[in-house]
């Protein structure tokens, strides 16, 4: 596990309150879907945030999204290139075990809002994947960098306007649709979206042990 | 000159203080319960609950009063949440993790206190101090030379970092039979009511060949019960994957000297988290007399949605599979179990299911928790939303379930000859009071103290819900 100040080597801003920082990758050794913790350089306030950027990726990106009462999104959102961070990781368990990747898995991400950067990180570093992925948002403006997916695979589930691909929540989606039992599910974001979803996919068949999550607090 | 510790917390505490008294006491101080004779006085916090965080703020306040008349060093280490640290720097004289125990003799002579007396002339400054002459009786233990304080960087708290250093302090074990070896510091699980991961920082594992010299020695002194510990002891080794053994394999070394020592003496751990639990583990435990056959496998909520909630990383249908293992490959283990209700958002049935989980389970004991907020832990950010009242009544639902089944089980011991270790004097008068290998407890009519650490035998005679009552076989 590395633990050190590393050097932000950009900022991409994608909605007013949403950004990726770029930061320097150190060499860091990561499975799609882990996290880091993450701060700003010599603050006491550290928290959890999926990586997004892929495993092969020449830097470390984390998607984040400001929250007014944070301790470190705001402090994160005034940084620019050259700032420092602090890291330590990576850590987690919300992983794509090997034994689902052989054969003809089937996967269905269910994201709402930044809770779709684990799966960004997936997807970027396991080629051939064969998924889909639900990303609830309330707006189509939400859809972050969402030209980085496949577009038969990737469904923006919008409740707040008609321009994604689906008007309503993710679990909308979940309910209108059948979704073939050995799917393995993964899903990651709010935790009230993660209950409801889960309940949804347990009465369609889905096996405890194809259901995987990370809630996002 | 003499010192008093505050120690607030859970096991790892107790532990950790342990070696703090050796370092007070190798510079010359001596232990008093009475904080009012001290010159050095510390706390050994805990930030499980605002309520022991609370404390530390009430002593030192204290404290600082009392400077207005004497001289008095003060310190603050142990489980310091990093907004908790920037307060405490103000009003303690001294606040470092745990893992920099080895460097207080140094912080110790920056105020000018080379030996106890010196507290005597703390007023006097520095510059009248000599050379420093620390009351060091092992040195080879206790390494000053060459110790530098860490460089700080730019005011981060890293508490993990230097617990290598800090192991190596012997402790001052409080008991002459009873022992525990910290193997593992650190969490990095991030259960959403918990605060360790962002006071003890990351998982830290000891080298195991410093644990099995310190158990080989604590046997050797004739210790009957040692516990290893760790905030998730079987995550044991899995921070050095290919260069440390693993949990399972220092388990299995463990017994093989058990086995060659000739001694009898029990090996707990405790506590495991159910994600690491391995099959291998627990066949590990079956294979060994030493290994004791008592399992702690913390379950929290026996509701899935519950579990996603915590961030616990584990079903109950997972959960379930290590306790089949268990029974299967340990059938006369026993288990225990801690519990947290009124968790946040937690509704009758989910209530329900964590009730049917220990009808399930058959605990021995459950340490149930009713959920207090954590400051600084995940789930701080959600309204406590079950009233106080309903969270004792959910309490004592869930105890009435558990004492159903452990008193079952305790029943089934009448008429049994069971190996206890004596403990100590019971509160019923003219008994003393033991624990089975599966931490049962049994008292017995005796008034020779002179058993209090030593195994005998009892047979077990009537049986209430957590406890035994017998006779000593001679």
């Amino acid at each position: 596990m590395s633990d050190n100040f590393q050097k932000i080597l950009n900022v991409r801003n994608l909605t007013n309150s949403t950004f990726v920082l770029e930061i320097e990758k150190n060499g860091m050794i990561f499975e799609p879907g882990q996290h880091i913790l993450l701060g700003k350089a010599g603050d006491i306030h550290h928290r959890e945030y999926s990586i997004y950027s892929g495993v092969d990726d020449p830097s470390l990106e984390v998607l984040v999204k400001e929250v007014e009462e944070g301790d470190v999104s705001k402090k994160l959102k005034r940084l620019k290139s050259n700032d420092e961070v602090e890291i330590q990781g990576p850590l987690g368990f919300f992983t794509i075990e090997e034994e689902f990747l052989n054969g003809d898995s089937s996967f269905l991400f269910i994201s709402s809002g930044t809770g779709i950067s684990p799966f960004h990180s997936m997807v970027k570093s396991i080629p051939g994947l064969n998924y889909k992925l639900l990303h609830g948002i309330r707006t189509i403006d939400e859809a972050y960098e969402k030209d980085q997916y496949d577009p038969d695979r990737y469904i923006a589930c919008t409740s707040r306007d008609n321009n994604g691909d689906f008007h309503g929540r993710v679990t909308d989606y979940i309910k209108s649709h059948d979704i073939d039992k050995n799917t393995h599910c993964y899903l990651c974001g709010n935790f009230e979206m993660i209950r409801d979803a889960m309940d949804l996919l347990e009465e369609k068949g889905i096996a405890q042990d194809h259901l995987h999550a990370e809630v996002y607090f | 000159m003499k010192y008093h510790i505050v120690q607030l917390g859970c096991q790892m505490n107790i532990s950790d203080g342990e070696r703090v008294k050796e370092v007070m006491e190798r510079l010359g101080f001596e232990s008093t319960d009475d904080e009012s004779e001290a010159s050095l006085l510390g706390v050994i916090a805990c930030s499980v609950r605002q309520k022991a965080i609370d404390k530390v703020y009430s002593k030192i306040q204290k404290w600082n009063k009392w400077k207005n008349k004497k001289n008095l060093i003060t310190f603050v280490t142990g489980c310091v949440l990093p907004a908790d640290r920037l307060k405490f720097l103000k009003t303690f004289d001294m606040v470092f993790p745990m893992s920099e125990l080895p460097q207080f003799p140094e912080m110790i002579q920056q105020y000018g206190i080379v030996s106890p007396a010196g507290l005597m002339s703390i007023d006097r400054g520095l510059q009248e101090m000599e050379k420093p002459v620390l009351n060091i009786k092992n040195e080879a233990a206790f390494q000053l030379k060459g110790i530098k304080f860490p460089e700080k960087k730019k005011g981060v708290f890293h508490p993990e970092k230097g617990i290598e250093d800090f192991w190596h302090i012997t402790p001052h074990y409080g008991s002459g039979f009873e022992a525990f070896i910290p193997i593992q510091n650190g969490c990095n699980k991030f259960c959403s009511f918990c605060a360790v991961p962002y006071t003890r920082g990351r998982e830290v594992s000891r080298p195991s060949g410093e644990i099995m010299n310190e158990l080989k020695y604590l046997v050797e002194k004739g210790y009957k019960s040692i516990t290893l510990l760790g905030q998730n002891v079987n995550s044991y080794g899995l921070d050095k994957k290919g260069k440390e053994v693993s949990f399972a394999s220092l388990l299995e070394m463990i017994g093989e000297f058990g086995n060659s020592s000739g001694k009898d003496f029990w090996v707990y751990f405790t506590s495991p988290h159910p994600r690491d639990m391995t099959e291998e583990v627990i066949e590990v435990i079956s294979r060994y007399k030493c290994l004791a056959k008592q399992i702690h496998l913390p379950i929290q909520s026996g509701d899935n949605e519950v579990l996603v909630r915590m961030n616990r990383k584990h079903t109950v249908d997972q959960y379930r599979k290590i306790v089949n293992s268990i029974r299967r490959l340990i059938p006369q283990a026993t288990l225990f179990t801690d519990i947290i209700v009124g968790f946040t958002g937690e509704t009758e049935d989910q209530l329900e299911n964590t009730r049917k989980a220990i009808e399930e389970f058959k605990y021995n004991m459950a340490y149930i928790a009713q959920y207090s907020v954590r400051p600084g832990a995940a789930s701080s950010r959600w309204v406590d939303d079950i009233p106080k009242d309903e969270k004792k009544r959910r309490y004592h639902l869930l105890t009435d379930e558990l004492m159903k089944h452990s008193h079952e089980y305790n029943k089934n011991l009448i008429g049994k000859t069971m190996d206890v270790l004596v403990r100590g004097k019971d509160r019923k008068q003219g008994y003393l009071s033991a624990l089975t290998e599966g931490k049962i407890i049994v008292r017995f009519p005796s008034d020779n103290t002179e058993l209090i650490g030593s195994f005998v035998k009892v047979k077990v005679e009537s049986a209430a819900p957590f406890s035994t009552e017998g006779k000593m076989i001679i």
